[in-house]
């Protein structure tokens, strides 16, 4: 065997890998589309057909007759991810500032208690945590998933910290000159030359909130308070045999996070690599 | 006048720190405070003003409860089987996508998607997928002559479909992977192919001692994942079939939310907290033998 047949030999193993691995991973999200988009008697033939006979968008109507609360859901479920994006970078900002410019023992000794935090397990503090909100009154309320973002994320504290770092001192020194103080300093020199971390947190705290079950599972009761995530899972047990509509809450849930990754790919790559989470 | 000065900018730094401050008072050392509080008491619900203090008691009551020492030992699946399997698996997708192919970019986008996918949507993914009448994987295995499976009706098989699931989701461990393989200097495998190494050994004496670090990482990272395993197990079978997905962390949820044992969920919490603490640590020190980092004579 020559050389260079040798070499299309191998590029070809390459592919097909590449592509069985493909199958496995993009199969199942295949799988929803054509599932939504067949008619319910088809999704229940005997052997399956891979692709619908005619493209039909009755689950959608299904969907959203079954379950009237689903605009409510999805409104929901932007309010509160606009809101703890909000607070996600006002206060982890600030925050962060404090633990990168200033020189006091003090700082010294309480961020490595802002790193520790990020290693201690959530699901131990699930509990104690339904009794705080409990006595606080704030079951059943937004209050419990965005309130924790506005007073500053330990994640994002460190993502911000680390950018700060990068802002040379030389700047704060020239606007201290000028008369300026830490807000000053803070407001008109950080700030602008930090909208690389801004968008990365945008896109984080959107993805996290606009993920996260757990957190409106247990402390949201009444349905009309349900975000998306939790509404789907309400939906599971109601319409457990309409397939197609069940495909179709899940694209709808897909979407949002979907198209974001179509537009800051980059940005995702970055945060997982530098923080390991998925947001 | 100086340390005035000095103290005066300490007092700034704390109102700018203060957010944090608050925030970790009251959802981390408040609920810590609480869990241990409780956990000596036997309070039935969340603000119950009428309680005793039973001592070690809920400890002793944890460890004679049958359900509990099996959940302990689904949890221990997770963690023994699951995270090796896991990580390999991201090792190998990683490697798979570090391949020098055109179009690679494209291929890359596709495996991080599922990562992307909400739970509850993943869920509902695999219900179709995995149901065992009309389901895509029992149509497609049936042509090679394997009858139907019930894949999450089975004991046997829901803590492997879940190990799956977790591979399908592993896309941010896959990406550290990623970036970890493309760090590793070039010159040093040139340097053992000139000392007559094969791919397989060049594979273990460069690749894994340079990303060993990452590998640390991502262990730590799925261990801590599957220790608290809960979403999956409650969305896909509530924990069954028979108790089999019944993990510690949905046993901790139940003990709360149906038994309405708020003392015991806190005790089994703390329990856990113990029990993560322990193997994180006993898994640092280990790596010390194992782990490479650069720049460290």
């Amino acid at each position: 065997m020559t050389t260079s047949n040798r070499r299309v030999m191998k590029q070809t193993g390459k592919y097909v890998l590449l592509t069985a691995a493909l199958v496995l991973f993009a199969g199942p999200l295949v799988w929803m589309l054509s599932t939504m988009l067949k008619t319910k008697a088809e999704t229940y033939k005997v052997p399956p057909t891979l692709l619908p006979e005619s493209l039909n968008f009755e689950a959608f109507n299904r969907l959203f007759d079954v379950q009237p609360l689903m605009w409510r859901w999805i409104q929901n479920s932007f309010a509160i991810s606009a809101l703890v994006v909000l607070g996600a970078v006002l206060s982890s900002s600030i925050v962060a500032y404090g633990f990168s410019r200033f020189t006091t023992k003090y700082k010294d000794r309480l961020f490595p208690i802002v790193l520790m935090t990020l290693m201690i397990p959530p699901s131990i503090l699930m509990i104690p945590s339904y009794v705080l909100f409990t006595k606080l009154h704030w079951v059943d309320t937004w209050l419990p998933l965005i309130v924790p973002a506005w007073l500053g994320g330990a994640y994002y504290i460190f993502l911000f910290r680390q950018f700060f770092m990068t802002i040379p001192q030389e700047l704060d020194e020239a606007t201290y000159l000028d008369g300026g103080n830490r807000w000053t300093v803070f407001t008109r020199v950080i700030m602008p030359l930090s909208k690389p971390i801004v968008v990365t947190t945008v896109i984080f705290a959107f993805v996290n909130s606009w993920l996260d079950f757990l957190g409106p599972f247990l402390y949201i009761k009444s349905n009309s308070m349900f975000t998306l995530s939790v509404g789907l899972q309400l939906l599971i047990g109601q319409t457990s045999q309409d397939f197609p509509a069940l495909a179709a809450g899940a694209f709808i849930s897909i979407v949002p996070i979907g198209l974001l990754f179509l537009f800051a790919q980059r940005y995702i790559v970055e945060g997982v690599v530098l923080t390991g989470s998925k947001g | 006048m100086k340390s005035k000065l000095r103290r005066y900018d300490t007092l700034i730094f704390f109102l700018f720190i203060s957010p944090w401050i608050i925030g970790f008072s009251l959802f981390f050392l408040v609920p810590f405070g609480t869990s241990v509080f409780y956990a000596f008491t036997d309070a039935r619900l969340p603000g119950a003003a009428n309680y005793n203090f039973v001592g070690l008691s809920n400890f002793v009551d944890m460890f004679n409860n049958p359900i509990f020492s099996k959940s302990l030992g689904n949890t221990a699946y997770f963690v023994i089987i699951g995270v090796p399997i896991v990580t390999v698996g991201m090792l190998l997708l990683a490697m798979l996508l570090n391949m020098n192919v055109k179009g690679i970019a494209l291929y890359r986008t596709f495996y991080y998607l599922p990562t992307l996918v909400p739970i509850v949507a993943t869920v509902i993914i695999w219900r179709l997928v995995f149901n065992s009448e009309f389901g895509i994987l029992n149509a497609g295995l049936s042509v090679f002559g394997i009858g139907k499976i019930d894949w999450m009706g089975s004991e046997g098989l829901i803590k492997p479909v879940i190990i799956l699931l977790q591979i399908w989701i592993s896309g941010s461990g896959v990406l550290i992977f990623l970036a970890a393989l493309k760090n590793v200097p070039k010159h040093l495998y040139e340097a053992v192919l000139i000392d007559g190494a094969n791919k397989v050994q060049s594979f273990f004496r460069v690749t894994l001692p340079m990303i060993s670090p990452s590998i640390l990482f991502v262990v730590i990272i799925q261990t801590m994942y599957n220790f608290q395993m809960f979403t999956e197990a409650l969305l896909l079978t509530k924990g069954g079939p028979n108790y089999a997905a019944y993990t510690f962390v949905y046993n901790i949820y139940k003990s709360a939310f149906t038994d309405l044992k708020f003392s015991m969920a806190m005790t089994q919490s703390i329990f856990l907290f113990a029990l993560i603490s322990l193997v994180t640590f006993v898994l640092m020190k280990l790596s010390k033998r194992f782990v490479y980092y650069e720049g460290e004579k």
